[in-house]
């Protein structure tokens, strides 16, 4: 599974939110992820693909930076 | 400021039975039990106790998925039934011209997000992970569902949660009434909610020795309160809320009032942690009465507390006896557990909400299953058939924790 597909899939199964909506250019907030629900969202990335995020990152703010981060994380911990 | 009278302007429940407040109320008056036994999966041994669930209930559909998904089962009931008593007082989701920084919410709920818990610890226990899920936290506390209804509903005032065992709810709507009687707000939102099917929940009751045992051949028969063979309590899940107002604010916007809230009496038996005493529920009941200005003899129904349990059904007749004297033998009583189960800290909004209607309907629900009344619950009208009662003018009713802790809340039907 790629980091977009993981993105569509929660978002579609805890907010109801059409995967054809998520879009990379997309802001995360007006699709309904709070501050609470991107921490969530990170921790079904790191259950997911055996990752681990630095508390330090800064969050991304759209979908597709989102998984372009989600992509580099994998790609430093493969 | 003095005394302001507080009108009851919203009811709003899941029920059991799936249908709305009239289906609720019509079974319950034609003695119909919504107990049945508990489905569970995923489960290290199955459970076979009797219990009431919600099983029309989807909190996807009554919330919609976001909200559902941030909340554990006891504040999906709790939000979807405050929703309905809010659209039952005929009051807008959005907060429109007139102001709420002072209305506020009254919450009870004993155990809180049950599941929440339970699945952290078989994701730390069970299956060696070092983290659970971040949502844990706000999953699981005692205050989400307040918490959910004053931002779904706006509201800038108290928004709290009372933990008191089984009469969180009961001190929640007293509590609440106290707020609007004093004018220190002008609207309150009280009520309750449970969902105590976890697991690890249901196994500390069957610990206690107090559940129902289970009847194969007829489990919905499992919780017979008053009755010489009873056996304990059925557990059950649910929401229950309230509108309390402000009786001039309520007419001024020509809301329908169900009835009037006039008494509120609480008391702590101050003697053991789980056997009740007649003395606190006396204390509680009596205070009650003073509260709402009533003579025992003017109340025509007492929603009993009545768990099933061998113990506390005849120490709450004893009480009734003491407080009603010679009154008692004509004061018509029932114990709707028997139906709707035992929903631990929301029981007392649930059965507020039946008081609330008997007083409404001129009908009293009866004490299902009742048909050979143990001879040391003998001395008041045992109601164990639906009655209708055409002068039907007040009603109490009981709710008593563990912990000693009583609450009696008093009601007058509009005239």
């Amino acid at each position: 599974m790629d980091s977009l597909t993981l993105i569509r899939e929660f978002l579609d199964s805890r907010l109801g939110v059409a995967p054809e909506k998520v879009l990379p250019d997309a802001l995360l907030n007006d699709l309904g992820v709070d501050s609470l629900m991107l921490v969530e969202l990170m921790f079904e990335f790191e259950d997911r693909f055996n990752v681990t995020i630095d508390n330090s990152s800064s969050a991304p703010t759209t979908v597709g930076g989102l998984a372009s981060f989600m992509d580099r994380i994998r790609g430093e911990q493969s | 400021m003095g005394r302001r009278r507080v009108a009851i302007t919203g009811l709003g429940l899941v029920s059991p039975y799936g249908g709305d407040l009239e289906d609720f109320f019509g079974r319950l008056v034609a003695g119909e039990s919504a107990v049945r036994y508990l489905q569970t999966s995923d489960v290290p041994v199955p459970l076979a106790v009797p219990f009431v669930s919600c099983p029309d209930f989807d909190a996807d559909i009554s919330l919609g998925r976001p909200l559902a998904g941030m909340m554990d089962r006891f504040a999906q009931l709790g939000t979807s039934a405050a929703f309905q008593a809010w659209s039952d007082a005929g009051l807008p989701r959005a907060s429109s011209e007139e102001s709420r920084e002072r209305w506020g919410v009254s919450w009870g709920s004993a155990m809180g997000g049950t599941f929440a818990v339970e699945k952290a610890y078989r994701d730390l226990w069970q299956r060696g992970r070092e983290r659970i899920s971040p949502m844990s936290v706000v999953l699981a506390m005692s205050n989400a569902a307040n918490a959910h209804i004053s931002i779904q509903l706006e509201l800038g005032g108290v928004s709290i949660n009372h933990s008191v065992a089984c009469a969180s709810a009961a001190i929640a709507i007293g509590e609440a009434f106290c707020r609007v009687r004093s004018g220190e707000s002008p609207l309150m939102l009280a009520g309750g909610s449970e969902a105590p099917q976890a697991y690890g929940v249901v196994r500390a009751w069957e610990a206690l020795r107090v559940m129902a045992s289970s009847d194969e051949h007829n489990c919905s028969r499992a919780c017979r309160p008053f009755n010489a063979d009873r056996s304990g309590l059925a557990l059950g899940e649910g929401g229950s809320a309230l509108v309390l107002e402000d009786w001039d604010h309520a007419v001024a916007r020509g809301a329908r009032i169900h009835c009037e809230m006039v008494g509120y009496g609480t008391s702590c038996d101050h003697s053991h942690i789980v056997r009740p005493e007649m003395g606190g529920q006396v204390r509680a009941m009596e205070a009650a009465l003073a509260d709402a200005r009533l003579a025992p003899d003017e109340i025509g129904y007492v929603n009993a507390h009545g768990t099933a349990t061998i113990e506390g059904d005849q120490i709450e007749i004893s009480a009734l006896q003491q407080v009603f004297g010679e009154y008692a033998a004509n004061l018509p009583v029932s114990a709707t557990k028997s139906m709707h189960g035992h929903q631990l800290g929301a029981a007392g909004a649930i059965e507020a909400i039946v008081t609330v209607l008997a007083l409404r309907e001129k009908a009293i629900p009866p004490t299902a299953h009742l048909d050979n009344i143990d001879a040391a619950c003998l001395g008041v009208d045992h109601v164990a058939a639906g009655r209708h009662v055409r002068g039907l003018s007040a009603a109490l009713s009981n709710s008593f924790a563990f912990g000693g802790s009583n609450a009696v809340l008093a009601f007058r039907a509009v005239a």
